[in-house]
């Protein structure tokens, strides 16, 4: 019986059942735990993906979910090499001159992380001589931009947000400025050696992505999709799930509770069975 | 970076090892292309008329003149624009495959250059056709010639394979962020591995090469350096 659903299982996963439906792919940069991720079986999880495949259930398509560079997301949807982008993006008036976005379906704030016992307040990080560092391209070192560099502060500027954390704990900046979200991870891994200086609330909003004009009709299927989910409870059963709980204990909720939303197609049972597993 | 940090390491080397798969299959198609190509356009800047050479020279200049990334997002992107579908793992084989055939038509334009042009007078005079004579004579010399130069070329494409994430190849550096994005800790350990496994490959492959180099010795060819 374990066996059966594990081969249908993968059928869902890797092929996707051709049962006549559209198909849609679905574009993320899955390194970014707890909106996207690579379990360690290697299954693509997460926040932004389950909610995508909630709608895809809901709404009655099949999604392929493709790992793409963050900056590459909407240079390939834009060529048509995918339809949906679901990788944390905040809704600017940049992109949305290329892209169309969906409704904001999550709200963040940025946290400013120091060494630990180092007692720093936000107060005191922006002010003139400090050296404040962030990941390149993120609302983070736009936030420090924009409101610490003109008081003296200089912003330090990294590929990825691991190695600001790594310049941090060795000494050569102050502080790193990056969403709440991995901010409270990278407390909790470096258990002991950093802490939180303090939330900035910066309410940036984050909408799904979709080519200019939304040649495919999506966008309302998307909004559509949300709602339903947001009606049934599911959608809070997922935030639930997804944001608090470690890692290696989503990841085995997770795959004992996939098939329900993959192959018996009931998102609010998928949900709770995920908040259920979490807590166990 | 104590031990506790390098034993979470460990249980993660067969995907790191999986990612490095794809960096050797990507290497292996682009250092084949690169091959093919690259003695082709040598022989052309060579051997073929003016507008030909020049044509050679100017291919040449190209894939050697724009950046590697650069490249990868015209050969990916850029074949839409025609509704051609490719794949991220194709695009990547063949933009560095014919960046690489750039550089290695230089290797081999030197190599048949260094071959005296008594050579291919007196295969004439024996009786060898212009085409006959290159086949024969001077391509066998040239290309002994160029191995050493063609190792250096091994070793540079070998770690631009992990820009091929670049266009969404999950390749070895991919499966490391993959890694660290649950476990920021693993970071600086993670990096040393990938460095660990690149430089465990460049030295097998630079080995290989060797080997060959010996086995394919002509006693006296190579000894007038």
């Amino acid at each position: 019986m374990r066996a059966i659903g594990a081969v249908v299982l993968a059928a869902v996963l890797f092929g996707g059942l051709a049962l006549g439906q559209e198909k849609y792919v679905v574009l993320s940069d899955i390194a970014w735990a707890p909106f996207e991720w690579v379990s360690q079986k290697g299954f693509y999880l997460g926040f932004d993906l389950d909610v995508m495949r909630a709608i895809a259930v809901l709404e009655g398509y099949e999604i392929e979910i493709r790992d793409t560079p963050f900056d590459s997301i909407i240079p390939a949807i834009s060529a048509g090499k995918g339809d949906i982008g679901a990788s944390g993006f905040t809704i600017t008036e940049e992109r949305a001159q290329v892209i169309s976005f969906s409704v904001a379906y999550w709200e963040a704030n940025q946290a400013a992380v120091v060494r630990a016992g180092s007692g720093l307040t936000l107060e005191q990080l922006g002010a003139k001589g400090r050296k404040v560092g962030a990941q390149r391209g993120t609302t983070g070192a736009f936030w420090v931009e924009d409101n610490w560099v003109p008081k003296g502060v200089t912003l330090v500027e990294y590929e990825t947000y691991p190695e600001a954390i790594l310049d941090l704990l060795a000494g050569r900046i102050e502080a790193v400025v990056a969403d709440v979200d991995p901010s409270k991870m990278a407390v909790a891994q470096y258990k002991g050696k950093l802490e939180l200086a303090g939330v900035i609330e910066t309410g940036e909003r984050y909408g799904f992505v979709v080519r200019k004009g939304d040649p495919k009709g999506l966008l309302p299927r998307i909004e559509r999709g949300i709602a339903k989910l947001k009606a049934s409870g599911a959608w809070d059963l997922l935030i639930q799930a997804y944001f608090g709980p470690a890692l290696g204990k989503i990841e085995a909720a997770w795959e004992k509770c996939i098939p329900i939303l993959l192959v018996e197609k009931d998102p609010l049972r998928y949900a709770q069975c995920l908040v259920a597993e979490v807590n166990k | 970076m104590d031990l506790e940090t390098w034993a979470k390491v460990v249980p993660e080397l067969p995907k790191l090892l999986q990612g490095l798969l794809v960096n050797v299959e990507i290497l292996l198609g682009l250092i084949s292309l690169g091959f093919v190509v690259g003695v082709g356009a040598a022989l052309l800047e060579v051997y073929a008329p003016r507008p030909v050479g020049f044509l050679a020279s100017a291919y040449t200049w190209f894939f050697r003149g724009v950046p590697e990334i650069v490249l990868l997002f015209l050969f990916y992107f850029g074949f839409d624009q025609f509704g051609i579908k490719i794949s991220a793992f194709l695009a990547a084989v063949l933009a560095l495959g014919f960046r690489s055939s750039a550089y290695q038509a230089q290797i081999f334009r030197g190599a048949l250059l260094s071959i005296p042009a008594g050579q291919v007078m007196a295969a004439r005079a024996l009786g060898l056709s212009r085409l006959g004579a290159i086949r024969y004579v001077v391509l066998p010399q040239a290309l002994r010639l160029s191995l050493a130069g063609w190792s250096n070329e091994f070793s540079s494409v070998l770690k631009d394979t992990t820009l091929a994430w670049g266009i969404g190849v999950v390749e070895v550096t991919r499966q490391a962020s993959y890694i660290r994005a649950t476990d920021f800790t693993l970071t600086l350990p993670l990096y040393l591995t990938v460095a660990l496994l690149f430089l465990v490959l460049t030295y097998a492959g630079n080995f290989a090469i060797g080997m060959a180099e010996k086995r394919l010795r002509v006693p006296g060819l190579e000894g007038r350096r």
